[in-house]
């Protein structure tokens, strides 16, 4: 199996490359070059930063055209962890209003500072929707490591499963041959490594 | 509900691992010495976090570092902060590219407060740890050297302008002794900030861990004790922790 870690230059891709190696991925390419994606079997769409700047860095590479060509019209498998998870929805008020990729019908804001610390970073318990793929085989109750200011909400069914924080918000979503994970899942432990492996069985 | 965390910081110079004492570093040992008594990747699932700081004097070398790094967080599926010299945005690439999931900031929030919010613009605040070394109300940069014109209480406040994302509070007269936290100024520094709180700085043993981590704002306790927590002492630090009821993750 081919799996293309999307680098638009942002944050750390190590970790993510080092969880695949582990679970045994031989062919990990982190690139941003449109034909490594079109050789992919899989994408991961990482990321750690602000909103703004991975859409500018995305746009700057021709990533939103080469994305939307393999994902939307290709179906092709897509992973989005954290922020890369962010940008797969319609926009975030991080910043100003930013449009996203627009794959996935989530909208991104700020976590109210007024009733929790912001940022959201420690392990936190995801409540998995029933017969989700991600979670397969998984809990009920599961920790995973999360590190972020904002949350994506939807009122749209995106096979979402939540975590609270000072309310329910978006802690992944899966829908066709698209995922998402606002937690890390390179860094929480067992039950992370088993969240990327079932994607990378089950999409 | 949002969990506790434990965190494990290795103190690097130059090729090698160190314990601090009040500041004062000795060498214990370089990278091998590291995976043979503390078997990394076995104790990543003890801990929810590992800080790597770079204490080499004078011109820190950051590739030295960097590849360091590298080396360590290969099969370590906690995150991992690094830090120590950073004086650029471009430092900082250096180490989100070498495995760090967040950086380490300390003297440039005092010295480079333009630099950290480039930082913080690129990275976003949760990927900026502020790094605070401090005896009572005074607070030390460039290693805990240098005292700056501002108290403790104030430099907190000063931080959370910066935007960052969390703050490390190291207490000097504390570290490595042994003895326990700086409970006092824990307690105080808790009630005024916003930020997530991480507190380093003497733990000896297990009983200090339980005695910080229960405090209500303090997020995560950290030591950088390599000589009391060696072999199985973190996983039986833990182990003892969710028995007394702390919030942690129970599962590896």
């Amino acid at each position: 199996m081919k799996v293309v870690i999307v680098d638009y230059g942002m944050g750390n891709v190590r970790s993510v490359a080092s969880a695949l190696k582990f679970l045994n991925v031989t062919d990990i390419i982190i690139s941003s070059d449109e034909k490594d994606l079109n050789k992919a079997d899989k994408l991961i769409l990482p990321g750690v930063g602000a909103f703004g700047s991975a859409m500018e860095m995305i746009k700057a590479r021709g990533l939103d055209v080469a994305l939307s060509e393999q994902v939307i019209q290709r179906q092709k498998p897509v992973f989005g962890i954290c922020l890369g998870m962010q940008l797969l929805g319609i926009s975030s008020d991080e910043g100003g209003v930013t449009e996203g990729l627009s794959f996935i019908d989530g909208c991104v804001s700020v976590f109210n500072d007024e009733y929790v610390t912001v940022p959201h970073i420690g392990f936190n318990q995801v409540t998995p929707k029933s017969s989700s793929r991600l979670y397969r085989d998984m809990e009920h109750s599961l920790d995973f490591y999360f590190v972020h200011s904002h949350k994506m909400v939807s009122n749209s069914d995106i096979g979402q499963s939540y975590c609270d924080y000072s309310g329910n918000f978006v802690a992944s979503f899966e829908r066709g041959n698209i995922a998402g994970t606002q937690f890390h899942p390179e860094l929480s432990k067992t039950n992370g490594l088993n969240v990327l492996k079932n994607f990378l069985e089950l999409f | 509900m949002l969990r506790k965390r434990i965190i494990f910081t290795l103190i690097y110079e130059d090729g090698f691992f160190n314990q601090s004492r009040n500041f004062r570093l000795q060498k214990v040992g370089n990278i091998d010495w590291l995976e043979k008594n503390y078997h990394f990747q076995d104790i990543a699932f003890s801990l929810d976090e590992i800080v790597v700081l770079n204490a080499s004097k004078g011109d820190k070398d950051l590739k030295d570092f960097a590849s360091m790094l590298n080396r360590l967080v290969d099969n370590v599926f906690i995150p991992v902060a690094a830090g120590g010299g950073i004086d650029s945005v471009a430092d900082a690439e250096v180490l989100f590219e070498n495995g760090a999931d967040k950086i380490v900031l300390n003297s440039a929030l005092y010295e480079k407060p333009n630099m950290v919010r480039d930082i913080v613009r690129h990275y976003g605040k949760q990927s900026v740890v502020g790094s605070v070394d401090y005896i009572s109300q005074d607070v030390f940069i460039k290693n805990g050297v240098q005292k700056i014109d501002m108290p403790l209480d104030s430099y907190i406040k000063y931080l959370e302008t910066l935007n960052i994302g969390e703050v490390y509070l190291n207490s000097i007269e504390q570290d490595g002794t042994g003895f326990g936290y700086d409970i006092d100024t824990i307690q105080r520094i808790s009630r005024i900030i916003k930020l997530p709180l991480i507190v380093a700085g003497g733990a000896g043993n297990e009983k200090h861990l339980l005695e910080a981590i229960s405090k209500e704002n303090v997020d995560a306790v950290a030591t950088a004790n390599l000589f009391n927590f060696i072999g199985d002492g973190l996983p039986n630090a833990r182990k003892y922790l969710i028995e007394k009821h702390c919030n942690l993750v129970q599962s590896a």
